[in-house]
């Protein structure tokens, strides 16, 4: 057998197939996953769908709170409010006995109950969601019937409200510095916001003193 | 290879599907010169394995300069350097050459071929194959491989002279003049099977 030597072209030519052979993979695509899910680099698809949906949540419950509470400062100085809901919030301030809720719905749906046990996460964040309305609503018309039996110049009584919520802010965004995703502390965080945009929206509409 | 660009950042973000995309679409290329570099499969797949935890670690620091393939084919090569050194397979002494074993009949040309020149690359030195691997089958120049290797350009021109002279040694046999001639032979009239 004449064995020596390729020539330095039949080299290449093995070579140039060499680099066209299709090669596989040398690993499967779950075991590169698991490594890549272990390090949390693969973040799981509920995890997206949830935090995709708290800040969905976030922006509404700002939203609400922030009408809410623009409501509660024009409804208290007497301007008329241009939401619906607000109206109501307003008409059950000024006269208890005629209170309609500003969403039937949820009022019909809230059972209140210290002893509730629920099935599913479901069905736990949507009794959060009606309990936060219930609140604001609450909120809404205790801030209207507070400010009846309050002077008008009561300058003394909104900085203590404002300054008290300033703390409750500040406190609630430390928390949420630590557990940014908590519900629970977002909705604390945001329902003072709420309280707060009130209070200065008060303030600053009619024109207190003192603030 | 163009990238989809919401597969890149959905993949930043940590999205599987995104990911596995590409995987899909650049493993079998990013695979192939870890286990050229490597020569051995089990190692080449542990390295492998390192080298795409690194590629998606590194996805954030992509800025799109370079085509993703060519940006994710140079973490491969330093990744899978970086681990040879480690295991000081770079510098292990070149293994005898003459200790050539009997090939056996294959399939087919292709895969004859195939083999043959996976088993002649790892009878190269650790240092050899890498600079034959990256300069004939990869494409990098003298310069680049001297940077990656930390040997100068003459140094790797001197061992690819070297792995070239022992590939045309070993991978004879795919040259010889009985009928089951694998290869074409200038002027001999052959059609080569490659």
């Amino acid at each position: 057998m004449g064995m020596s030597h390729l020539s330095e072209e039949q080299l290449d030519q093995v070579i140039a197939a060499e680099k066209a052979r299709p090669q596989e993979p040398l690993n499967e695509w779950r075991t590169i996953a698991a490594r890549a899910r272990e390090e949390g680099l693969i973040q799981d698809s509920r995890e997206w769908r949830g935090s995709l949906g708290q800040q969905w949540l976030q922006a509404a419950a700002a939203v609400l709170l922030l009408v809410g509470g623009i409501a509660i400062g024009r409804s208290t100085i007497g301007l008329p409010t241009t939401v619906t809901s607000q109206s109501a919030a307003v008409a059950t301030a000024a006269n208890p006995s005629t209170a309609v809720p500003a969403n039937n719905n949820a009022t019909t749906d809230f059972v209140p109950s210290s002893s509730a046990s629920f099935a599913s996460v479901d069905q736990a964040s949507a009794a959060l969601d009606r309990a936060v309305q219930e609140y604001t609503r609450a909120s809404q018309y205790l801030a209207a019937s507070n400010l009846a039996d309050q002077t008008r110049d009561s300058a003394a009584f909104y900085r203590a409200r404002a300054e008290a919520l300033d703390q409750i802010a500040d406190a609630a965004r430390s928390a949420l510095a630590t557990a940014p995703h908590d519900p629970v502390l977002n909705q604390y965080f945001l329902a003072t916001m709420g309280a707060r945009a009130a209070t200065r929206q008060v303030v600053s509409t009619a024109g207190l003193r003192g603030f | 290879m163009p990238i989809d660009q919401l597969d890149l950042k959905r993949a930043i973000n940590g999205d599987e599907r995104a990911m596995q995309r590409l995987w899909s679409q650049h493993a079998p290329h990013i695979d192939a010169v870890v286990r050229r570099l490597c020569g051995d499969p089990e190692l080449a797949a542990d390295i492998s394995q390192e080298v795409w935890m690194q590629i998606f670690r590194a996805l954030p620091s992509y800025r799109g300069d370079s085509q993703f393939g060519t940006w994710a084919h140079r973490i491969a090569v330093n990744r899978t350097l970086n681990a040879l050194r480690k295991i000081r397979r770079i510098a292990k002494l070149e293994t005898d050459i003459e200790d050539d074993s009997a090939m056996t009949e294959m399939d087919s040309d292709r895969t004859f071929i195939a083999e043959s020149i996976e088993q002649a690359m790892n009878k190269l030195s650790p240092g050899a194959r890498a600079v034959f691997v990256l300069h004939d089958v990869e494409g990098y120049t003298h310069g680049e491989i001297g940077e990656e290797l930390g040997i100068t350009p003459g140094g790797s021109k001197s061992q690819l002279f070297k792995a070239r002279a022992r590939l045309r040694t070993m991978l004879a046999h795919l040259v010889d003049d009985s009928p089951t001639t694998k290869i074409g032979r200038k002027g001999n009239g052959h059609v080569a099977s490659v």
